[in-house]
């Protein structure tokens, strides 16, 4: 017979007698006894071990336990409103215990420290006597308000019996005492989170966690005590605060955590308490077990001291740097601090013995990102069709918490496509139902631009443009491929061969001739980020303000490459040193010019935008190789700039090592304004008598914008002359406008362009 | 119906009550003793404070030698004697809890070894002159468990008390009074007012 039984809470009077109130029946059924011990199983596989006694009102279908015994996984508030089967009690036989190791719960450290095993020994085997045990299960004794909270036990004779009961002859061996908050954060440990593509700075702060608790004897004789402290530098989203968590759990170390705004109270000399009783706290954990003093936004915490900034926050700075200093001599705990800002920090926090070692963590490189991506979408159900790789591809200046976010955005895509009525195509139909598939990650990649480009300057936002789509030029087409879009697609032949990419391609010709075009082609054929500037973006009233935005705009782009960066008319930009421009001489022109000079073929950049070092020591595919090599051919910043006065530029900047290929776009050739024309009358009904041929050797000189322009002129000239209800476009009109029309380029410009640069180009 | 087994048992559940009878006035009575020793453990330790808050020297008394030394020998002195008188005390509650043990071990001893001729139903039931026996074999637990943990904590109380400790000293008279579980006291009084009938139908 299966009864279902409502647990109800236990008396108050019961509490800590380990006593189970059941009806007669179910007794009967179970053969208990009075006072006989049975386990109580709940659905969750958690236990509890009682003594069964009948109900003082004898009613049946209910259920009191109280769990003195129970198994760690049983939370008080689970019993709450139960309904239980009978099947869940089970008679157990309990023999004497003769023999029983158990870990010991305190409630302080105080306690742990003062007192010894055999003294927490003999006060467990009075807490315990009379009591039933069951092997690992958490016996909690804290009503008796002695200094032990709860007992685990760990065997029951050594292992033979699974439960007993506890007599006064029954030896106890308390294995270990351990603090109870110790306690619940190893239970808790369960939640953490799998990092990928930061295996390097894991093991670098693993290992300052570990050596000294590892081999205490050797760091001692040798006399070093091991690095105290580290800075974590790093843009937001690359996950530092995550880092330090999962190190910690990972090495079983207590964390205290400091938050920086939270120190900071309104009276005066909070702030100083505040800071020092976190390290109260850490030195107090420290005592038990290896401890992490975590402080994350530290630039809050610690600004550069100045007569600018306020005394309170002098005074707060420096109690930080005494306390730091403090460490060292109580061989405490380990310091990190975090920041993404390491340039606001006092340096005087950032010298050995306070902050030892400065790890920085830098936006992913790809194949980071395709390990943070595998890490992300662990718990997703992905169709076959996704491939990681090749989003990890196109995801450049992602940092980890832009891919988590992704990873959402593309599951609730996935979640509406299938709401919407997704299941109406039945080509899909083998599909299953709510798998994530590539088109919803394409989708969430539109919605989730890459954090580091945010606030920006230069973000462009084009509508991708195809090769084909610009008419002629075939030479130039393969010229920009062969910088762009080569090193991307073939890594290993350009490596092999020992070529590494243009830093710099100039694209010079008469305006109009779709120079801006080929860039954006340029741009959207290979998946790089693309930021582009323009004098409005550079150039402020204030002094220094463009030189600064310009080193920030390339900071930001070495941050998310591979990446282009376009300078539309450039000689307007830069202008050139010198005696050529006349007024030149030191404007703000030619500082920005030699910032960009540094910036295109500087010594070397800050350690701080410093990116995945050496070799991560995994399995090498194939893939892995291909990856690693598309990394070292793509870490720089390409640079494409156009213009149509080539002879205002320095030269500094164009020879090779800055602007590598300078390739003139000629005006259109015959072939050329062909292909131009057919583009642009692709969408307009042309009478059967226009011939684009014709056109094409009639419009010598013209443009590619000029071309456009006449079939423009053409089509609103047709719309004059025969009403709005016109059908198509007659030769008559394009010859009507062409009588009109004059080339926007003049031979004699375009000879003077050709001949610039005969001498090293041609 | 097994009625020589009930009677059995009812036998020495009588015996039991009439101990723990005998037993909860010794136990009032050390309780009352022990509260004027605490008491004055915890004057004799405000003494020493104040001993040592003191400068004798700058006192008409400074003229007598060695005074704070011979001061605080002599309260120490006093303060062990104390610790002694309340060991032995405490000793007493050791042999009222061992007694109870005894007494209700050997009950449920009985009911074990007759459980076989004492059915459930027949453990439950309940008349006018007599609780049922599973009432009385929980309230003989809860009285066990009682005397067992009270016993255990004023011992704890009592080891942890060192001369030299002085705030812990002053502050023992309030933890032993917080030690004090009326509750538990009166649930036991409870139970011998229910099984007064009981023991009287001999």
């Amino acid at each position: 017979m299966v009864l279902d039984l409502v647990v109800v809470p236990p008396e108050t009077s019961d509490l800590g007698s380990q006593r189970c109130r059941l009806g007669l029946v179910l007794m009967e059924d179970l053969g208990l006894r009075l006072g006989s011990p049975v386990l109580v199983t709940l659905q969750g596989g958690a236990s509890c071990l009682c003594t069964a006694w009948p109900r003082p009102d004898l009613a049946e279908a209910y259920l009191q336990v109280d769990p003195t015994c129970s198994s760690a996984q049983l939370r008080p508030d689970a019993l709450r409103g139960l309904r239980l089967g009978s099947e869940g009690l089970r008679a157990l036989n309990c023999p004497r215990v003769k023999r029983l190791r158990v870990t010991a719960l305190v409630r302080s450290g105080e306690f742990k420290r003062r007192t010894s095993a055999q003294e927490v020994g003999a006060l467990a085997a009075e807490l315990l006597t009379g009591l039933y045990v069951h092997e690992k299960h958490l016996v909690d004794i804290s009503h008796a308000g002695t200094p032990i909270h709860s007992l685990q036990v760990d065997t029951v004779n050594s292992g033979s019996h699974k439960a007993g009961r506890v007599t006064p002859e029954t030896r106890v061996d308390v294995v270990s005492v351990r603090t109870l908050e110790t306690y619940q954060r190893w239970e808790r440990k369960g939640s953490s989170v799998p990092l990928g593509g930061l295996e390097e700075v894991y093991v670098t702060l693993k290992e300052m966690l570990t050596l000294p608790l590892r081999y205490p004897i050797s760091t001692r004789r040798v006399g070093v005590t091991a690095g105290r402290g580290a800075l974590l530098v790093g843009p937001p989203g690359v996950g530092k605060t995550q880092l330090v968590r999962s190190v910690a759990q990972d090495v079983q170390a207590a964390l205290v955590t400091v938050s920086g705004p939270v120190v900071v109270g309104s009276r005066p000399g909070e702030s100083e308490e505040n800071l020092r009783a976190a390290f109260t706290r850490a030195s107090e954990a420290a005592r038990e077990e290896p401890c992490v003093l975590f402080i994350d936004e530290i630039d809050a915490l610690c600004p550069k001291r100045s007569s600018s900034t306020g005394t309170p926050e002098n005074r707060l700075v420096a109690q930080l740097l005494t306390l730091m200093d403090g460490v060292g001599s109580d061989e405490g705990f380990v310091i990190i601090g975090a920041t993404n800002r390491p340039d606001a920090l006092d340096p005087a926090l950032r010298r050995p013995g306070r902050f030892d070692r400065e790890i920085v963590v830098g936006v992913p490189t790809l194949q980071q990102r395709y390990q943070v991506l595998q890490c992300v979408c662990r718990s997703v159900p992905l169709s076959p069709n996704v491939d990681l790789y090749s989003i990890a591809e196109k995801t450049s200046g992602y940092v980890g918490a832009d891919l988590s976010a992704l990873s959402r955005e593309a599951v609730l895509h996935a979640i509406l496509h299938s709401t919407q009525g997704g299941a109406g195509d039945s080509g899909q139909s083998e599909v299953e139902e709510g798998d994530v598939r590539m088109e919803h990650f394409v989708k969430a990649m539109r919605m989730i631009a890459p954090s580091c480009l945010r606030s920006s300057v230069g973000v462009a936002e084009f509508t991708p443009v195809n090769w084909e789509r610009i008419g002629g030029l075939e030479e130039v087409k393969l010229k920009l491929r062969q910088s762009v879009e080569w090193p991307m697609k073939f890594p290993e032949a350009f490596v092999r061969l020992g070529v590494c990419r243009a830093r710099g391609v100039l694209l010079y010709g008469p305006p109009g001739c779709a120079k801006t075009t080929l860039v954006k082609a340029a741009a959207s054929s290979s998946h790089c980020s693309f930021l582009c500037v323009s004098g409005a973006e550079l150039y402020s009233p204030y002094v220094g303000d463009s030189e600064k935005a310009l080193a920030q705009l390339f900071q930001q782009a070495r941050a998310c490459s591979p990446s282009i960066v376009f300078l539309d008319e450039i000689d307007s930009l830069v202008g050139c040193r010198g005696d050529g421009g006349g007024c030149r001489g030191s404007s703000v022109q030619a500082q920005v010019l030699s910032v960009l000079l540094n910036e295109l073929d500087g010594v070397g950049f800050k350690t701080t935008e410093r990116r995945g070092t050496g070799l991560s020591e995994r399995q090498e595919t194939r893939r892995d190789q291909r990856m690693q090599l598309q990394e070292v051919c793509n870490q720089d910043v390409m640079i494409v700039a156009a213009t149509n006065r080539p002879d205002m530029l320095d030269s500094a900047l164009l020879r090779p090592g800055r602007f590598d290929h300078i390739i003139y776009v000629p005006p259109p050739d015959l072939q050329a304004r062909l292909a131009i024309l057919k583009l642009h009358t692709e969408k307009m009904p042309l009478n059967s008598n226009v011939c684009l041929e014709d056109l094409a050797t009639r419009t010598n000189l013209f443009s590619g914008a000029d071309l456009e322009n006449l079939c423009k002129e053409a089509a609103l000239l047709a719309l004059h002359e025969e009403g709005m209800s016109v059908s198509t476009v007659q030769q008559k009109h394009f010859q009507k406008v062409l009588q009109h029309f004059q080339p926007s380029i003049s031979s004699q410009q375009l000879l003077q362009l050709q001949q610039l640069f005969k001498h090293n180009y041609n | 119906m097994s009625q020589p087994a009930v009677l059995k048992l009812h036998q020495e559940l009588r015996k039991c009550f009439q101990n723990i009878k005998e037993n909860q006035t010794v136990w009032r009575g050390v309780l009352d003793e022990c509260s004027s020793l605490v008491s004055s453990l915890g004057n004799l330790a405000e003494q020493l404070r104040a001993l040592k808050r003191t400068e004798i020297e700058k006192t008409p008394l400074g003229t007598f030698p060695n005074l704070p030394e011979l001061l605080q020998y002599k309260l120490l002195n006093a303060i062990d004697t104390v610790l002694n008188q309340l060991r032995e005390k405490v000793n007493a509650f050791g042999s009222v809890r061992d007694s109870v043990i005894k007494h209700v071990c050997a009950v449920f001893k009985m009911y074990e070894q007759n459980s076989d001729s004492l059915p459930i139903s027949t453990c439950v039931a309940r008349c006018a002159l007599s609780p049922s026996i599973s009432d009385m074999l929980e309230w003989l637990q809860d009285t066990e468990r009682y005397y067992r943990i009270q016993y255990m904590q004023r011992k704890n109380l009592l080891q942890i008390l060192k001369p030299d400790d002085l705030t812990l000293l002053e502050s023992a008279p309030k933890r032993w009074l917080s030690l004090a579980s009326p509750d538990g006291e009166e649930r036991i009084s409870d139970a011998l007012c229910q099984v007064s009938f009981f023991l009287e139908s001999d």
